[in-house]
């Protein structure tokens, strides 16, 4: 899994931006969304969630089902591959 | 876990997309240019090699995601290929904004080499006399060819047409045209009365029933072509565009060849200079211009007369 090709990521304060540079369409993220994208280039969806886990207080299986439709929510926009 | 559409630019750390103009000279004088560019008319102080390398490191240092080079002919900035390598290779998206002339089956098959997002082409028209009457000194095949190029090269090809009075019965052939020559979009929207238009306007100017029949032609090309190649407008008018600015800039800077920065290519105004001070300077004089009574003056002023676009080339310093 990785970003799409004309996708670009930046870190902010507030969290970060996903910029898709052929549409020039942006979108921000909030901090859980941008840990996500940061851990989109290290594995797959069961990897991301379970760093994820490491990192924020979890309830039942809130994240993996968080992640995952965010990850859908994203390959729907085309702002990842793989 | 959200990712929301659209970001403010008072809430970045820089800039999400630069749009430099990296010389102001150009081997063709067009009729319209906002720049007014041409042969022999590149500034006096444009950035020197050092300078520009300074400029795009600090763009680049400052993960601006996206960069586009236009001019004048930017293929005529002696440094060119070097700026297009720099910022590939440090990742940045870049789209080049030519006339085509200069893309040979070298210089499109180094673009792609490269890694450039996209080429962006201006093609005003769909036959040589009436290409010719806009873009003047230009060489309507020879853009063809360029535009063939870079398809060949497998470079990305985004085709932008200005109107006119005299090239608006071309615009569907023009789209046409696009496609088959593997353009993946095609923009256009109004033609400014700015820059060299100033003086051709009489040539130019496109009524307001014209323009309600060309965008309406505009959305049947958008549905003949979905989901083949993105065939996109911008219908609102400056004044229009503008009032959207002043609430919500974009992130975008534009520089000048001489590294002044400008708020937006359709206001006067100047929050920067690369010469002098940093681009973290500059990101924080920027979001606080659009803050200027000035700016929203000058706008408030555009309802009254919108001649007034014909001043944006005498810079007024924030």
């Amino acid at each position: 899994m990785k970003l799409a090709q004309y996708v670009k990521f930046r870190e902010e304060k507030f969290g970060g931006v996903l910029f898709e540079t052929r549409s020039e369409k942006v979108f921000t993220l909030n901090p859980t969304a941008t840990a996500v994208i940061r851990e989109i280039a290290n594995g797959d969806e069961a990897t991301i969630s379970s760093r994820l886990k490491d990192r924020f207080v979890d309830q039942g299986d809130a994240i993996e089902r968080e992640v995952s439709a965010f990850l859908a929510e994203l390959r729907q926009r085309g702002l990842i591959e793989g | 876990m959200t990712a929301s559409a659209g970001a403010e630019s008072e809430d970045l750390a820089a800039p999400l997309y630069v749009a430099w103009q990296i010389t102001n000279e150009c081997n063709l004088a067009c009729l319209h240019c906002i720049e007014e560019s041409g042969p022999g008319k590149a500034f006096a102080d444009e950035l020197d090699r050092d300078q520009t390398f300074a400029v795009l490191d600090q763009l680049l240092d400052s993960e601006v995601p996206y960069l586009s080079f236009s001019g004048g002919e930017p293929m005529l900035h002696p440094h060119f290929f070097a700026m297009v390598e720099r910022a590939c290779e440090r990742g940045a998206q870049l789209k080049i904004e030519t006339n085509a002339h200069y893309l040979d089956r070298t210089n499109a098959a180094r673009l792609k080499e490269l890694g450039v997002k996209a080429v962006q082409v201006s093609l005003d028209g769909a036959s040589i006399a009436t290409f010719g009457r806009m873009r003047v000194r230009g060489e309507f095949d020879r853009v063809l060819d360029g535009v063939r190029n870079l398809r060949d090269a497998g470079v990305p090809i985004e085709i932008n047409f200005s109107p006119a009075r005299f090239n608006l019965h071309e615009v569907d052939a023009v789209v046409d045209l696009a496609y088959e020559l593997g353009a993946y979009s095609f923009y256009t929207g109004r033609t400014m009365y700015t820059g060299n238009a100033v003086k051709a306007w009489r040539h130019l100017e496109v009524s307001d029933e014209q323009y309600v029949a060309y965008f309406d032609a505009l959305r049947a090309k958008t549905e003949q072509y979905r989901g083949k190649m993105r065939v996109y407008f911008h219908e609102a008018g400056l004044l229009e565009e503008l009032r959207y600015r002043i609430q919500h800039p974009a992130a975008l800077l534009i520089v000048l060849p001489n590294g002044l920065v400008k708020l937006i290519n359709a206001l006067p105004f100047i929050c920067g200079d690369f010469r002098k001070d940093s681009l973290a300077e500059i990101w924080a004089r920027f979001r606080s211009a659009w803050h200027d009574p000035r700016v929203a003056g000058f706008v408030d002023d555009l309802a009254v007369d919108p001649g007034r676009t014909r001043t944006l080339h005498q810079w007024v310093y924030l």
